[in-house]
């Protein structure tokens, strides 16, 4: 069932918030020592929230837009009181002690977060085999990573453990993991989810979003975390919209452009032709498509590994084992002590990348690397904004490719790096994308098509992806977990 | 540009690191890669565009204002790897005499 349809059953007493999440729970038993994508699950406290739920129905009182959804949490958003660890040794023990605006709005819409799910160490990596804690498999072949950094999110909802995840996105965490495990996957616009409470990676393009099965789904939840929040001053004040409202609009009529510099070499045989008949179901929906050229989106992997790692190094400075977290035992000076315990806490990649952006910001290589980035940025965001002015829309395919093989790219990271190519673009630049499915490749795995639009547009990509939804016909029925 | 060991110890010093013998020679060869990479950037050009630091539309420089209603003093300490009252405790600055550093 989808979460809406699962929302408006609760609301209308047609079925419990108990029997939902026990439902829930009754599916993670079954299939999550094969997925692996929960680290921890909160039964107790779900069914005590779920059983309020139910009180509060049975009163008259009349439930939010999410009633008893269960709700799997990204390992880097707040709960209170719950533990929080990124993926991480560095964090073992840690408890969050308040809970994150979006996941304020969450339950306050009446869902029910269910347990947290795996990523990759402090969301670096695009397959969550950089996760300290657990192997997560991809539910279309367990052989498969599940994509990263929110692999937990994606694999939970695509194996049926629960129809909403959060997960976040800084370049791409969330689209090319929704794309591996064929489930929609929302990067909001820059500012329209407050991050308080998500553990920081990059500050200037962390944005957190939903994972569902569906897009009305993903519209649903994405309009219930949208908004103001004054203790994240990057969040937008302008209102949220109604993103169910316009959904089934279609698209009649609007312009969706290509664009010149994702050329099909980049692509893998089976992502290129999926990427075709993409077009093709634009077209069908009415669509007209045009061309643009966006000239920089070539430099947009190495700009994004520049920016991103740079405020990484600086955001990370804070787990030293002072405060939280795993401190060295072996510790005699303070100096010592930040320098074993992170030593200690972090993984190869979250070492590799605290190198990288310490590298791109010391004296002597500011200008070459994290000046010269920040300005091809600046650049890149005004040559989108000319598209924009031509197009309604932009599209790319989600990834390269369908799923990798686990340990298939461990070894390379700069192999990893690239499957990023397309969802860098959108996020240097602060604008919303949607990954939904829209196809299989030749061995069976997913497909997915990247629906970008305009600042604060994120209702017009969730409508065009709703119409490429409704054309493909696209089922999530990963046969692994069947 | 290529990354010797040298200059990975000495930013990896700069990041609070230590790497073992075997991590650096991989950090050096892998890190060489991803910089030769990145260093494609130098091909393309900017123009006159500003560096990137625009805010979202819809945001405003928010006051400076102490927050209220949240006592996270005991939840802070909670967290803390050792505390003693309301401080936490962390290793002496100088090292011990005879120790490692």
């Amino acid at each position: 069932m989808t979460a809406e349809a699962l929302a408006g059953a609760v609301r209308s007493g047609e079925r419990t918030a108990v029997g939902t999440v026990e439902q829930a729970f009754a599916r993670i038993d079954q299939v999550d020592a094969s997925v692996g994508a929960f680290l921890e699950v909160w039964r107790d406290q779900a069914v005590e929230r779920a059983a309020d739920i139910d009180r509060r129905r049975d009163s008259g009182e009349s439930l939010g837009p999410l009633a008893g959804v269960p709700t799997a949490l990204k390992d880097n958003l707040s709960l209170a009181g719950h533990e929080l660890n990124c993926g991480s040794r560095i964090l073992s023990g840690y408890r969050a002690p308040y809970t994150a605006g979006a996941v304020e709005r969450l339950l306050a819409a009446d869902a029910v977060p269910v347990g947290r799910v795996n990523m990759d160490e402090f969301a670096m990596g695009s397959s969550c085999e950089n996760s300290r804690l657990a192997d997560t498999r991809n539910p279309w072949d367990l052989d498969m990573a599940p994509g990263g950094s929110s692999g937990g999110s994606a694999a939970a909802v695509a194996a049926t453990e629960a129809p909403l995840a959060l997960g976040s996105d800084t370049g791409g965490s969330i689209r090319q993991p929704a794309a591996f495990c064929g489930v929609v996957g929302v990067k909001p616009t820059y500012g329209r989810v407050s991050r308080y409470g998500l553990v920081a990676f990059a500050s200037s393009l962390d944005q957190i979003g939903p994972l569902t099965r569906n897009v009305r789904d993903a519209a649903l939840a994405l309009g219930a975390i949208a908004g103001p929040d004054p203790r994240d001053s990057t969040c937008s004040e302008l209102p949220v919209e109604d993103y169910l409202e316009s959904i089934e609009d279609g698209i009649e009529g609007l312009t969706v452009g290509t664009i010149r510099e994702v050329r099909a070499s980049a692509l893998d045989e089976d992502a290129a032709e999926g990427y075709r008949q993409a077009l093709d179901a634009l077209e069908t929906a009415g669509a007209r498509l045009a061309e643009v050229s966006i000239p920089l989106i070539d430099a947009a992997v190495a700009t994004y590994y520049v920016l991103a790692n740079s405020e990484a190094s600086a955001n990370l400075a804070r787990f030293d084992g002072s405060r939280y977290g795993h401190r060295s035992a072996s510790a005699r000076s303070l100096q010592r002590m930040y320098t074993d315990s992170r030593s200690e806490g972090f993984g190869s990649e979250v070492k590799r990348r605290i190198i990288l952006g310490t590298f791109a910001l010391s004296s002597g290589y500011y200008d070459a690397y994290y000046g010269r980035a920040a300005r091809i940025a600046g650049a890149m965001r005004q040559q989108f904004a000319e598209a924009f002015e031509a197009v309604d829309l932009l599209v790319t395919p989600t990834c390269p490719s369908g799923a990798f093989a686990r340990g298939e790219r461990v070894d390379d990271p700069l192999a990893m790096y690239l499957s990023d190519v397309f969802t860098t673009p959108p996020s240097l630049v602060g604008i919303p994308g949607v990954s939904v499915p829209c196809g299989l490749d030749g061995r069976g795995l997913p497909l997915g098509l990247q629906i970008l639009a305009p600042p604060f547009a994120d209702a017009m990509a969730l409508r065009a992806a709703r119409a490429v939804e409704l054309t493909i016909g696209f089922e999530c029925n990963p046969e692994a977990i069947r | 540009m290529s990354l010797d060991v040298e200059e990975v110890r000495r930013i990896a010093e700069l990041a609070r690191l230590r790497l073992s013998a075997a991590e650096e020679a991989r950090f050096a060869s892998q890190l060489s890669e991803i910089v030769d990479y990145i260093d494609q950037l130098s091909a393309f050009s900017a123009g006159a565009a500003p560096s990137d630091d625009s805010e979202p539309e819809g945001t405003d420089d928010a006051n400076d204002v102490p927050a209220e209603g949240r006592p996270l003093l005991d939840d802070f300490l909670d967290n803390a790897p050792a505390s003693l009252d309301r401080f936490l405790l962390v290793p002496q600055v100088k090292a011990t005499p005879g120790g490692a550093e």
